[in-house]
């Protein structure tokens, strides 16, 4: 493989983060810190990951799936899923918007996850001759990236939104495992059903767009509570019936949807607002 | 304001970007070849003047493409290595293509791995017989031809392997290998090959001295017991020649260490002086035992009685020759094959006798004993070949190698030699004594003629690049000293009418060559596959007039700012 093929490939595997950030509005708003944040946290999870993997896991001769060990592994994939709640609610953020926190830590996650398993085979390939598993390896990349955005904005759907109408939690919840167990069914395709590795990125590709599709479906349906910014100045009104008057700073054309309270509130509450973006 | 500025940093933030991109990519787009796809130890071609005609292959650097047997017909190959294995040579064509004067940009033989004394061990060759055939023509085409590009000899291995089926399925498809179709590229890094200048030739003599009895002031007969240690063959860094003429080196140390047994005690010493001599230059019409001989002091070569060659012993089944140049109705002629012949029914096997007359005229020595005919010393060669060999042949080829000797039938060929010497020189002729019987203190050792010729299997003797000082001529002379009272070394010049050549050696690095353009092709995808997804992203978050506004340069505000 020529450094002109390993070019080619690492900017497949590579360039969309970087065009991600560079076209959406996570450059104005100078997210990188929160990315390389989300960067580190991941690291150390795949450290924790494993130590683990090495303590319980036992290698197998074979190349079938073995069940009990992808249980196993699945299990210990759940430390992700804990990895990225700590990324998204325990790190302290500049101010930014709950839109655009789960993008950043999303894109930092899998940034992190494109360098680890991806950049070291393709450094270490780039002697040998050409191969067409570099470039399916990149689109892997690609529908990485989208599915850990995914699941960081459903991730942010469970922790950081507070009231979720109820029909919806149990469809959040089960789309947030599916993607959060995403690699245990990409290895039971391939060594269970012995897909090739084009067939199984293919589904990757596919399901990704398709969780895409839902997570950002259910996160503009679900009311959003207002995160705490110190940019955000609400008037409150201890009334029951009143409108509730919220000038959000991110968007200079929000319309509001003014909602009566139904249960009595603490001081200090906000209230529902459900805020559409143009 | 802030909108203003943050555009401006996010056009600069993209200008820098695409710079540095483009720069990248024209760096990236010069580098063409990558590292080695394999990297294979491979052995050239001899080459060597003969009276001023060269031979051999003249070349020995090598930067071109490779192919396979199966190029579309009719393609150029003036710039293509042609890489045939051995299981697929057609001698035919090979020989077309050298007595046609085709142009080739060069040839890579691969030679199967069992042939390597690096690497062979000591697996079983199959179709011995094919092989040797294939590969005696093969040698013979090759040595005796002028070959005006490189040519060298490779063993398989993996690598190789897998690069040879790469290229014949690119050859299938009608694709030569150039710049822009991808494929293969053979390069060898080597200088042009120099003269070597003054090839030496070193002989080795061992004198054992017999009992003299008080009084005696007459010389004591001597027996010279001769072979010459050097080879010659196509590639001149495998030419180990196991039993051409390894199988002799070591009969000649085995029955020196015998006879210096008997030797050691005066009770047992015989009244004869016997004279071992190691020879080099033995494939060229062995020049080093004429200038051995011609070095001799007239009284010693008159006291010679008659000199026994060793040549070839190594390889045969159960019939000797004697060659000789007198007639055999010669006395001593007659005296000497008796012996042989007493002996040689006692051990079980046949011994022929063939005579071949000399023609002083005629430059070329076949057998080692024609050198002392021409000198008037009464000598005979002891060999398994039958037919007398032609120049360069059979002089270490590449099939000579340890599996064709048979340790057996050297055994058996020291027992025979040094039984009838010793009947000679103690005088039992005829009588059914043993004097190297098996189980007994002097009886020949298989290890050590094991242990020899394994030495010898992995030591290529080519003479002109065997230098004055060199290790394996010191252990020689050393190990004789061993056995033997006295051993003097001789340093002589090669016969003038050959010129050798060096580098015999290299290393070579198969390169693979991409294809260009789909590269090209990859990056113009991934470019506007790139594009597509920044304008994407753009207009579902940002909507379409921040797209539209980012080609749009105002200018008027970038004036206010400032």
């Amino acid at each position: 493989m020529t450094m002109f093929h390993f070019f080619n490939c690492a900017i497949l595997t590579f360039g969309p983060h970087a065009v991600y950030y560079s076209a959406t509005p996570l450059s104005e708003y100078d997210t990188l810190g929160t990315s390389v944040k989300a960067a580190v946290v991941y690291l150390g999870t795949a450290l924790v990951k494993l130590v683990c993997l090495a303590t319980f896991l036992q290698v197998s001769e074979n190349d079938g799936f073995d069940p009990y060990q992808e249980l196993l592994k699945a299990l210990i994939g759940f430390i992700d899923v804990a990895g990225l709640y700590f990324a998204l609610t325990q790190l302290t953020h500049r101010n930014i918007s709950q839109n655009h926190k789960f993008q950043a830590v999303g894109l930092g996650w899998a940034f992190a996850d494109s360098v680890l398993h991806r950049l070291a085979p393709l450094w270490v390939g780039k002697g040998a001759r050409i191969h067409m598993g570099y470039i399916l390896q990149g689109l892997e990349a690609n529908a990485n990236l989208v599915l850990s955005i995914s699941l960081a904005a459903l991730a942010s759907l469970i922790w950081l939104r507070k009231n979720k109408p109820k029909t919806l939690i149990p469809i959040i919840y089960a789309c947030a495992g599916i993607v959060a167990t995403m690699p245990s069914i990409t290895s039971y395709l391939r060594r269970g059903l012995g897909w090739y590795f084009p067939k199984v990125v293919g589904f990757e590709l596919f399901t990704s767009l398709v969780m895409a599709f839902i997570s950002w479906q259910l996160f503009f349906c679900v009311p959003k509570a207002l995160c705490m910014s110190s940019r955000v100045y609400a008037l409150l009104y201890h009334s029951k019936y009143e409108a509730v008057l919220i000038a959000h700073q991110f968007t200079s054309q929000a319309s509001y949807v003014v909602l009566p309270w139904t249960t009595p509130l603490p001081t200090l509450d906000f209230y529902r607002l459900c805020s559409l973006k143009v | 304001m802030a909108t203003f500025k943050k555009s401006g940093g996010l056009r600069d933030l993209l200008e820098s970007m695409y710079s540095v991109i483009a720069l990248l990519f024209i760096l990236v787009a010069c580098v063409e070849l990558c590292d080695a796809a394999a990297a294979v130890d491979v052995y050239r071609l001899i080459q060597y003047d003969m009276s001023g005609s060269p031979f051999g292959s003249r070349f020995a650097a090598l930067n071109h493409h490779a192919a396979s047997l199966r190029f579309p017909p009719g393609a150029d190959l003036s710039r293509t290595v042609l890489i045939i294995p051995l299981r697929e040579l057609n001698i035919t064509f090979v020989r077309e293509y050298i007595t046609q004067k085709k142009p080739l940009g060069g040839l890579l033989f691969l030679l199967p791995e069992v042939l390597s004394f690096k690497h062979g061990g000591n697996k079983q060759v199959h179709e011995k017989e094919k092989m040797k055939k294939l590969l005696a023509e093969l040698e013979q085409l090759l040595v005796h031809s002028n070959i005006p590009y490189p040519v060298y000899f490779a063993f398989e291995n993996d690598d190789i392997d897998t690069v040879l089926t790469e290229i014949k399925k690119n050859d299938a498809m009608g694709q030569p290998a150039t710049a822009t179709t991808g494929g293969y590229k053979l390069v060898i890094p080597t200088a042009e090959p120099k003269k070597v200048a003054s090839p030496t030739i070193t002989n080795i003599q061992g004198w054992l001295s017999g009992l003299k009895a008080d009084g005696d002031a007459n010389q004591l007969p001597t027996i010279a017991i001769v072979a010459s240690y050097d080879t010659f063959g196509a590639a001149p860094a495998l030419s180990v020649g196991s039993d051409s003429n390894g199988s002799g080196i070591v009969a000649l140390l085995e029955i020196a260490r015998l006879f210096s047994l008997l030797y050691s005690n005066p009770k047992t010493r015989g009244r004869y002086n016997l004279l071992f001599g190691l020879t080099s230059g033995g494939p060229y019409n062995y020049n080093g035992t004429q200038k051995w001989l011609r070095s001799f002091d007239q009284r010693l070569r008159e006291s010679i009685d008659y000199a026994i060659c060793l040549n070839s012993i190594g390889s045969w089944d159960n019939e000797l020759w004697i060659h000789v140049s007198k007639p055999p109705e010669n006395a001593y002629i007659k005296q000497i094959f008796e012996g042989f012949s007493n002996v040689a029914e006692e051990l079980d096997l046949k011994v022929g006798l063939k005579h071949k007359k000399i023609n002083i005229s005629n430059p070329r020595v076949a057998w080692e004993h024609e050198q002392f005919s021409r000198l008037r010393v009464t000598a005979a060669t002891l060999s398994g070949l039958s037919v007398a060999p032609e120049l360069f042949e059979g002089t270490g080829s590449l099939f000579d190698g340890r599996q064709y000797v048979n340790e057996s039938a050297i055994f058996r060929g020291v027992k025979l030699v040094a039984e009838s010497l010793a009947r000679h020189i103690y005088g039992h002729q005829g009588k059914g004594v043993q004097i190297f019987a098996d189980e007994s203190s002097l009886a020949a050792n298989p290890a050590y003629i094991r242990s020899w010729l394994d030495l010898l299997s992995q030591t290529p003797r080519v003479a002109p690049f065997l230098s004055k000082n060199d290790p394996f001529v010191m252990a020689l002379k050393k190990e004789l000293a061993d056995h033997v009272d006295e051993v003097n070394v001789q340093h002589e010049n090669l016969e003038g009418i050959f010129t050798f050549y060096d580098s015999t050696s290299a290393r070579l690095n198969i390169y693979q060559v991409a294809s260009v353009t789909f590269d090209l092709l990859l990056l113009l995808v991934l470019g506007s596959y790139l594009i597509v997804l920044f304008c994407f992203l753009v207009i579902t978050t940002r909507g379409v007039d921040d797209l539209i506004s980012l080609f749009r340069r105002p200018p008027s505000r970038k004036v206010k700012t400032a």
